[in-house]
């Protein structure tokens, strides 16, 4: 083997690695909030009564569900702008792309949530007089998000893992950084571990909380 | 707008994203036969009461699950010629890193499979005089396949969509195919979209397929 591992080296690219973790984080937290939104009313909308409306978000769910989320990204970064007809920076096709996509698999968790709920519930808000918002927000809601919250964490993984994908359109997120360092300095099997390794660091707990969340609610709501 | 919609050379080069899809095809499903038999060895692995068994099993389980899959071929594409001086064909290096991953996540789905199987059937099988690997081949494998096979069946549609990632490592996959062709027609939007209807024309089906296993066991 002519190829010498030296991890030393990492310590002079630690802020580096940072900066591009912090843009990872960033953007996963921004399409996170905004993906949550974008499922839950996507979720909603599919029960809706209207053909069309029920057409249109299935398909969209569908589409996105069914296509490689790298495929999205570039259809957004290169195809976008000249349907606008103006420029949209990297960042903005990364943030439209990764809220798309997880809308997508959101509305799916939200969605099978939303069926747990028994019918009687249902019914109970009709004996009460209890219509439209206040039904959605004071009776379903509540219900759905905490049924929901160990799939949508799960979700929020794979979030954080597809999000390497925006090095793809050059946004400098920890994947890029670690990339273009491992290859200045040709050290690739440290670099490209280091990054393995944070991304594991903060990726692990997180799924391991999904079952003990799991375990606290099913205790808690009692399914 | 001034871009027109004009789908000719997208069509014209519908050979190249036909060559490309022949070998998204190839990787997915060579990927999916290795991840449906290797899982479930795997899930053995990790619950075998042997701890030099379950320890590796189920760290390879958690590094590939907590990990982007991008940079897991990325990794393997760069580090594992470096590091072991093996220089394989590029389509085995991507068959590698996609089973590997493949692997991971359906070992997880035989794990929750054969925790359903009750443990009395396993005591029938003592009592029947069964050894270890009769019990296994016989007993628990046709139970798990059939209660993991709507978790099998979407994470193949998984890594069939992963499959995407190896065109950022220059295989010639359809993603890359469609984005050579984009470039030399200068026609992103007709090319892209061409690109992701093929992906999502197989993919569909097979989503469908996966729902339908869902409801059917449900019954069951």
């Amino acid at each position: 083997m002519s190829y010498n591992v030296n991890f030393l080296f990492l310590l002079d690219y630690w802020d580096a690695l940072l900066e591009g973790l912090m843009t990872t984080l960033g953007i996963t937290g921004l399409c996170l909030i905004l993906g949550l939104g974008l499922g839950f009313v996507v979720a909603l909308l599919r029960l809706s009564s209207n053909p069309v409306v029920k057409a249109v978000t299935t398909l969209y769910v569908e589409f996105f569900r069914g296509t490689p989320v790298l495929i999205q990204l570039f259809w957004i970064f290169f195809c976008l702008p000249l349907i606008l007809g103006f420029e949209i920076s990297n960042f903005v096709s990364a943030v439209i792309a990764l809220t798309l996509y997880m809308g997508a698999i959101v509305s799916e968790t939200f969605r099978s949530s939303l069926r747990a709920i028994e019918k009687d519930q249902m019914d109970a808000c009709v004996a009460l007089g209890i219509g439209g918002f206040t039904k959605i927000f004071y009776v379903i809601l509540p219900q759905a998000i905490l049924r929901a919250i160990p799939t949508l964490l799960s979700n929020s993984v794979s979030l954080f893992k597809e999000s390497a994908l925006v090095s793809a359109v050059g946004m400098s997120d920890l994947m890029y950084i670690g990339q273009n360092i491992s290859s200045v300095t040709f050290k690739p099997v440290e670099m490209l571990t280091a990054v393995a390794v944070i991304y594991f660091l903060i990726a692990f707990p997180l799924t391991r909380s999904v079952s003990w969340v799991e375990r606290k609610l099913i205790h808690k709501i009692a399914l | 707008m001034s871009y027109d919609i004009d789908f000719f050379y997208t069509l014209k080069g519908i050979d190249t994203l036909m060559e490309g899809l022949l070998v998204t095809l190839q990787l997915s499903l060579t990927s999916i036969v290795i991840g449906v038999s290797l899982g479930f060895v795997v899930a053995l692995m990790v619950m075998s009461p042997s701890k030099l068994l379950s320890w590796p099993a189920t760290s390879f389980i958690e590094i590939f699950r907590c990990t982007p899959a991008l940079i897991q071929i990325v990794w393997i594409f760069y580090c594992v010629p470096m590091l072991f001086n093996v220089f394989l064909d590029p389509i085995v290096m991507g068959v590698l890193a996609l089973s590997l991953n493949l692997i991971a996540f359906n070992a997880e789905a035989y794990r929750a499979a054969i925790q359903a199987i009750p443990k009395a059937q396993l005591d029938a099988s003592v009592a029947l005089g069964l050894n270890k690997i009769q019990t296994n081949v016989y007993v628990v494998l046709p139970q798990a396949i059939r209660l993991a096979l709507p978790v099998l069946v979407t994470n193949g549609i998984s890594i069939f969509q992963q499959s995407a990632l190896v065109a950022i490592v220059a295989i010639e996959d359809l993603m890359y195919m469609g984005k050579m062709l984009s470039t030399e027609t200068y026609r992103p939007i007709e090319t892209f979209t061409v690109v992701a209807l093929i992906y999502f024309a197989i993919a569909l089906p097979a989503m469908y397929i996966s729902s339908q296993l869902e409801k059917r066991l449900k019954v069951a």
